[in-house]
């Protein structure tokens, strides 16, 4: 029979895992079973060295260090605080301590018996799981193999983050023009055609004397009924209009909308006055439109953006990919599958900017505007990892042309690249701190000076060079002519060839910011101690390893592969021997990126910086484990490029 | 007074008063260490105050068996009872006990379960009469484990052995300005078991301190 005292120790222990995990039923048999110590600041629970006790320990309130002796000094490998599981050496490989447990403050700590457990980790997949993944404190000095750490990820996240409903459409968001182009039933087809092309409509409306709705015609309707039956282009429109129209109130709901069209399998829906053909046009809805309304499937998202030109839609596609951004994310869809989804919609975004900037400008600069260029993506972008809007980072190559024709064609790329800037500012991507952009006429220029700048950073590994390679390597052609990007990389690689001490220039860059040892109560703990209240988690987890990433692939003189995860799944093939490091880095990147995105979406912001307090003490452990590969990733360059060689 | 009524007043020790009593043919070596010893820590709810009037509602025990509190050893019991205090009630909020058991039941369990292990309480004496009570028609005469009070044993811990007892002020040393004093969260607070575990990590943070106080011994602890 179980009592209060049971009850109280239950309660406490259901808050942590692995023993949130637990039915009520064996967290009770595990609640009867421990022991609760005290300790004393300066105590030592356990001596490296030590004889495994039979049991583990899960600390109630206090804190303990996992430290290790290095020169008669104390050093700290790990910080315990309430709820932290620990000691669990014991339990996995009845193997001596490796670390003391050294209490850094008076705690009360259950001990948890190791018989106890280990009929619950037979049982339980999902605690065995936990503890294979390397989730319990002081694991550190055995390898985390990470990929039991998503593994463990996925089956341990909170049932309740499902957000599928989310991606159906909710009311309101059906959006559709409600001004309407109409024509009155005696004009010509001809004519009636090339008001749809001006306006870039699929369809017409024909209306009487009171421009009250009579007929319709559709793209369809100019095939079918007029091109397919040889019907003079003269014609009157009326020749060839569906009519009567179906109409429906202004202001009426989604449903309602919906059902109209499904059940009289329409595909253009007029909205009027008073819901029939003897009032005033409001607005017209096509399939198209509900369509898009409909879901948030990436096809679907990137239909619409192929379908408009105007900047408020995009915009709002964006924003709706954004949604389908989250909902990929919290259904631990593989992320270099979002990655991929969430840089071909922005592609295409982009791709459409360039297009509608060329549209308003190519007809004051007729004898340039043909120039070949090439757009280039840089940065998380040109990376294919930019996930949320963060900033903006991009360069235009083009081509060379004779003297006299330069001057305008530079005043024409600039102008073209500020177009682009504004577009994309205005469908809510943010511009670059640095100025990075096309925008910026020094990053808007002929393929010669773009060579001539990587010559310079190539030959003067300076840190403004250095800073600029991190950026400018990752470029990515995304418009234009490709040819122009692929001649750039030539050019580079020609030059490190020449200059091979740039690479250990780099790597020693990729060094200069390690990793975070892990977490202690509401702070990120650095090597040195030291306690941070947020984490920079671009600065600190994932710029060491795309730095790593791109200086190695760059070592190995491999082209177009630009995404972090896969220059790292590249490079495990290209060294076999260290395939599993290069793994490990690849997975930790991805862990990364996704609580990113994940903390950028919950917190409508870019994500970078992170409270410890947020998260859960899942996802610090996760996100402790995927720090012990950065370290790694580390030594290796230090090695490789013998950056301790280099001054400075 | 006659023989018989003499008799009347002294019941018949029982079998079970008998091995319970047999227990104590030794106590404890004096120069044991406190990291080695056992306690069973108690708490009853009672329906009031007076220990000739009232009566025990709720037992609650855990023992601490080498510096460590066992979660396995606490017990919970309720006792049928035949009035109720309003008072106790409202305290309590003991209104129908789940599973009560009868006297019997109850003394039957609780001496063996006292064993020989020292008896801990806060307030000690009051839980200690409480218990001699109940036992008292089985021929108990006296419970006979060593006592310790955590009042006491935090006074003199905290103003040394040779404390006045009258400068003291005496609500300072409840068992809810303790834990307020030794970081033990509050919990379950007026039900006997809740009670009983507050006061057992008590003990465990007063050991420690009375380790750093020179106290190393039962004979120590007791002032031997």
């Amino acid at each position: 029979m179980s009592n209060v005292i049971v009850n109280r120790v239950k309660e406490f222990l259901k808050g942590f895992p692995p023993f949130s995990f637990l039915s009520s039923e064996l967290l009770e048999v595990v609640a009867r079973e421990v022991e609760l110590m005290y300790y004393t600041q300066g105590e030592y629970i356990f001596m490296k060295g030590d004889p495994a006790k039979p049991h583990f320990f899960l600390l109630k309130e206090g804190s303990v260090y996992l430290t290790d002796e290095d020169a008669g000094k104390m050093v700290v490998k790990d910080y315990c605080d309430e709820g932290e599981v620990f000691g669990v050496l014991a339990l996995l490989g009845q193997r001596p301590y490796v670390l003391n447990g050294y209490v850094a403050e008076d705690s009360l700590l259950y001990a948890v018996p190791v018989e106890t457990f280990d009929k619950i980790l037979k049982e339980n997949s999902e605690v065995s799981l936990y503890f294979a993944a390397g989730f319990a404190a002081g694991q550190v000095v055995v390898r985390t193999d990470l990929s039991q750490s998503q593994k463990a990820r996925k089956l341990l996240r909170d049932p309740s983050s499902d957000h599928g409903l989310s991606l159906f459409m909710e009311k309101g968001k059906l959006n559709f023009p409600t001004e309407v182009l109409t024509c009155t039933a005696d004009i010509p087809i001809s004519q009636a055609a090339r008001m749809m092309q001006k306006q870039e409509v699929g369809s017409i409306v024909i209306v009487d004397e009171l421009a009250f709705p009579m007929g319709i015609i559709t793209d369809k309707d100019l095939r079918n009924r007029m091109v397919a039956a040889e019907l003079p282009y003269h014609s009157p429109v009326s020749a060839i209009m569906t009519q009567p129209v179906r109409t429906i109130q202004k202001g009426s709901d989604f449903p309602v909308i919906y059902l109209t069209m499904i059940k009289h399998r329409l595909h253009h829906l007029i909205l009027t006055e008073d819901g029939t053909d003897q009032s005033k046009i409001t607005g017209i809805i096509s399939d198209h439109d509900v369509f898009l309304s409909h879901g948030n499937s990436p096809a679907v998202l990137i239909h619409g953006l192929l379908n408009t030109w105007e900047i408020n839609e995009i915009k709002a596609i964006r924003n709706r990919a954004e949604g389908l951004l989250g909902y990929f994310l919290e259904n631990e869809v593989a992320i270099d599958f979002v990655a991929s989804i969430m840089t071909e919609i922005n592609d295409v975004i982009i791709r459409r900017l360039i297009e509608l900037a060329k549209k308003d400008l190519d007809g004051e600069y007729p004898e340039v505007c043909d120039t070949p260029f090439c757009f280039l993506s840089l940065g998380s972008e040109g990376r294919q990892e930019q996930m949320l809007r963060t900033d903006l980072d991009n360069a235009l190559v083009f081509g060379e042309l004779p003297a006299k024709q330069m001057p305008q064609a530079k005043a024409y790329f600039e102008k073209l690249g500020q177009q682009i800037v504004l577009l994309l500012e205005s469908c809510g991507f943010s511009p670059c701190p640095q100025d990075l952009m096309v925008s910026n006429p020094a990053w808007c220029q002929p393929l010669s000076v773009w060579k001539n700048y990587f010559t310079n950073w190539i030959h003067r590994p300076d840190e403004s060079s250095l800073l600029h390679a991190t950026i400018f390597f990752d470029y990515r052609p995304v418009y234009g002519e490709r040819s122009l990007a692929e001649s750039l990389t030539d050019h580079v690689y020609q030059v490190i060839d020449k200059q091979k001490s740039f690479l250990n220039f780099m790597a020693k860059n990729a060094l200069q910011n390690p990793p975070p040892l892990g977490f202690f109560k509401n702070f990120i703990v650095e090597k040195s101690g030291e306690h941070q209240d947020r984490f920079d988690i671009k600065q600190r987890a994932m710029m060491p390893l795309a730095d790593a990433a791109r200086l190695l692939i760059l070592s190995h003189r491999v082209m177009g592969i630009n995404n972090t995860f896969q220059r790292y799944m590249k490079l495990a093939e290209l060294e076999p021997a260290n395939a599993e490091i290069y793994r490990e880095a690849g997975s930790a990147y991805e862990i990364f990126l996704r609580l990113r995105a994940l903390e950028g979406i919950s917190s409508g912001n870019s994500g970078r910086y992170i409270s410890p307090r947020s998260l859960g003490k899942l996802q610090r452990q996760l996100l402790k484990n995927a720090f012990a590969p950065i370290h790694q990733i580390q030594e290796l360059l230090a090695l490789r490029f013998q950056t301790n060689m280099i001054p400075g | 007074m006659s023989w018989f009524e003499l008799f009347k007043k002294r019941p018949i020790k029982s079998a079970m008063v008998k091995r319970y009593e047999a227990l104590f043919a030794s106590g404890i070596a004096k120069k044991t260490l406190l990291t080695e010893l056992t306690f069973v820590v108690v708490d009853t709810e009672t329906t009031g105050l007076d220990i000739k009037q009232d009566h025990i509602l709720a037992f609650g025990g855990v023992k601490i068996i080498k510096q460590r509190i066992i979660i396995e050893t606490s017990r919970e019991h309720y006792l049928v009872s035949k009035k109720k205090s309003a008072s106790s009630i409202k305290i309590h909020e003991i209104i129908q006990p789940k599973n009560p058991l009868p006297i019997r039941e109850f003394v039957r369990g609780l001496l063996p379960y006292l064993s020989n292990d020292i008896f801990v309480a806060h307030h000690a004496g009051f839980d200690l009469g409480m218990l001699e009570k109940v036992c008292k028609p089985f021929g108990l005469r006296r419970i006979l484990n060593p006592i310790v009070d955590t009042g006491d044993l935090a006074m003199r811990l905290e103003h040394g052995i040779q404390y006045d007892p009258s400068r003291i002020n005496l609500q300072d040393y409840s068992l809810d300005k303790l834990c307020e004093r030794y970081n033990i969260k509050v919990e379950d607070r007026h039900t006997a078991a809740g009670d009983a575990f507050l006061t057992a990590q008590l003990l465990l943070k007063l050991l420690k301190l009375a380790e750093k106080r020179g106290i190393k011994t039962y004979g120590d602890l007791m002032r031997w």
